[in-house]
């Protein structure tokens, strides 16, 4: 694999393009709703209306770019272009944390429990599906499958025993959703700041990703320190998912579609895919945060935006999976 | 064919614990409770709230976990609830008559073939409530004692009506609180039982549709910018941190009119939601809040008070 040499301009370019694209989508999300906001009577409710807007804007992009980012990483560091924090358990895990958290203590802790939630299930998946340092793809997913199990199992646990009344929430958030009440600016800005400090972190991991993703052995012959890349990478992946459960309950899928439409678009250089990673995920979450409140102004209720996601990602997934299974049987 | 054969015993082994469990009553199917001892089993808490109202509370053997007014009731064995039933502690309490308010059919089948006697009501509505109290009276054989709770209700919804004939009605939005993550709020829609108590009580619900209970997003209460807000905080949210965290949050949307007039009213009664005997002193309490007496009163003694009551204000 050869890989250009990237300048700084260049650099700088994709970047910008991609923070202008971001910048548009999010503004139309503030002008289009279920209704226009110049239809609003009075200045008092388009105030009202546009704070709300712009929370959901700002959450939806801090909550899309971290989770891509997550789904990013994890793709590179496991060497499995299925990976991703919904599909691996690790949203599960940290919906746990915030959902114990969120009946005994106060809002602010649950980014906290979420992090725990998600720390613990990263250390799970890889206790469990690693062979001599080695993670096999299908028993990675399959450790997916039972850790997530196990998690929806718990969720019901603690469902049952509280007070009935709340149980449909409990089963709602579990679908992850934007829309919200009662808004958290201090949580949405401390996930924005964990995903632009991933953002960072992740761009000077770049190089040692892509050399990650030739073969672990290669990297560490040149030079990258596998072991500190996989846990410090796999510990920022886990803070930006639990913080992110914390906000809006579980999204899914937004890991796994950004990162491969990205890859299909530019390759596989991690340099320009964490940019761009980034900022196409707050886009996207923007977007299918958009669409739920159109489909309020159509239906009057908002369906929780991880159903739009999971409704696009479900198939996503398939069309991965079976164009790897055509490589596998091309390279027999 | 060894499996049909343990089907079979198991069939036997039932069909026995059945006749034993209905030696006392009589052969038929869906024997009248009057012929025999009367053993009520109560699916649901306003049932039991009018069986006891009625002087039955003593008949009643079995009940839901939700059952929980009049306090006597809490000393009767509970069978889970309506969807949810433990079958085992259904046959081994004896109930010759059930109440249940369910459109599940297969509820309703399970317990006729348990050999009791299932009458399933509604009470979705006024109108419905007053009939269930009526058929309830039928089947326990206390005509009497229903149609007294029946005008003893009617009596307390007029004298509430009077009272509040000729004031005002404010737009009020009924919602239960929002939990975790407050993605939606649950709120009253037209045609419901507090629906009717609003209107009892001098008001006109906010939400405009004909709906059971709505779930809507914080934008469309923006839209319909109710004059008064009443939230029903229950069991764990009518804690002290959970009505302020209420508050806390109601307090964004200060285009509503009821949150710039400080109209955000926690009311932590259960009877609120439950169409049962005490509707009166339902309809009494909602129109406390929406009719306040006096302006300094608009809060009710269980929560803080609003930082500014509305007249003040204005």
């Amino acid at each position: 694999m050869t890989l250009r040499p990237l300048t700084a301009r260049s650099y700088i370019l994709t970047v910008l393009l991609w923070m202008f694209v971001w910048a548009v989508v999010s503004a139309g999300a503030l002008a289009v709703g279920a209704e226009n906001i110049w239809k609003w009577q009075s200045w008092e409710q388009v105030h009202n209306v546009l704070g709300l807007r712009l929370y959901s804007v700002l959450s939806a992009s801090a909550v899309g770019a971290a989770l891509a980012l997550a789904g990013l990483a994890l793709q590179a560091l496991l060497r499995n272009p299925l990976a991703d924090p919904y599909v691996l358990g690790v949203s599960g895990g940290a919906s746990l944390g915030v959902i114990l958290s969120s009946l005994w203590l106060t809002v602010i802790a649950a980014p906290l429990f979420g992090f725990i939630g998600a720390l613990v299930t990263v250390g799970i998946i890889y206790a469990v599906a690693q062979r001599r340092g080695r993670l096999e793809p299908y028993t990675l997913l399959l450790t997916g499958v039972i850790v997530n199990a196990f998690y929806a199992a718990a969720i019901m646990l603690v469902n049952s025993l509280v007070d009935p009344a709340r149980r449909g929430d409990i089963a709602y958030w579990m679908m992850g959703s934007i829309n919200t009440f009662d808004p958290q600016w201090k949580i949405v800005i401390i996930v924005g700041a964990l995903a632009t400090a991933a953002c960072i972190a992740f761009a000077l991991f770049a190089k040692g990703f892509n050399l990650v993703a030739v073969g672990e052995d290669t990297a560490g012959a040149l030079g990258v320190r596998v072991g500190r890349l996989r846990v410090v990478t796999l510990i920022i992946a886990s803070l930006v998912t639990g913080a992110s459960v914390a906000l809006v309950g579980p999204i899914g899928f937004v890991g796994l579609i950004c990162p491969h439409l990205l890859r299909l678009a530019f390759g596989p250089d991690h340099r320009r895919l964490v940019p761009a990673t980034f900022f196409f995920g707050a886009t996207f979450l923007v977007l299918a945060d958009l669409a739920t409140r159109l489909l309020e102004g159509i239906g009057g209720q908002t369906p929780p935006v991880g159903v739009l996601t999971a409704m696009a990602g479900v198939p996503f997934f398939v069309y991965l999976l079976r164009a790897r299974w055509r490589k596998a049987a091309e390279l027999r | 064919m060894q499996h049909r054969a343990g089907q079979v015993v198991l069939a036997v082994a039932l069909a026995a614990l059945v006749a034993a469990g209905c030696a006392s009553s009589a052969p038929s199917p869906a024997p009248r409770a009057a012929d025999g001892p009367l053993r009520i089993l109560s699916l649901t808490p306003n049932i039991t709230e009018i069986l006891f109202a009625m002087g039955l509370g003593d008949k009643i053997v079995g009940r839901s976990n939700f059952c929980s007014y009049p306090p006597e009731a809490l000393a009767i064995p509970s069978v889970g609830d309506t969807l949810q039933m433990n079958q085992e502690k259904v046959i081994a309490l004896h109930p010759t008559l059930a109440f249940v308010i369910t459109r599940r059919g297969d509820v309703i089948r399970t317990l006729e073939s348990l050999k009791i006697r299932t009458v399933p009501l509604n009470s979705d509505r006024m109108d419905e409530l007053l009939a269930s109290i009526r058929i309830i009276g039928r089947e326990t054989g206390r005509p009497d004692a229903a149609e007294a709770l029946v005008a003893r209700i009617q009596a307390e919804l007029a004298a509430v009506r009077e009272h509040v004939r000729g004031l005002g009605r404010p737009k009020t939005l009924f919602a239960f609180p929002m939990t975790i993550g407050s993605a939606q709020m649950t709120v009253a829609g037209r045609g419901t039982f507090v629906d009717q108590l609003l209107d009892v009580a001098g008001a006109e619900n906010a939400f405009p549709d004909v709906a059971n209970w709505p779930q809507i997003s914080p934008q469309r209460v923006i839209a319909f910018g109710p004059e008064l807000v009443i939230v029903n905080a229950v069991g764990d949210e009518a804690a002290a941190d959970r009505q302020q965290a209420i508050r806390r949050a109601w307090a964004n949307w200060t285009s509503v009119p009821a949150v710039a007039h400080g109209r955000i009213v926690i009311l932590t009664e259960a009877c609120l939601t439950i169409p049962g005997p005490r509707v009166g002193l339902a309809a009494r309490r909602l129109a406390d809040v929406i009719h306040p007496p006096a302006a300094a009163d608009t809060s009710p003694p269980a929560a803080p008070p609003p930082a500014t009551p509305g007249e003040a204000a204005r």
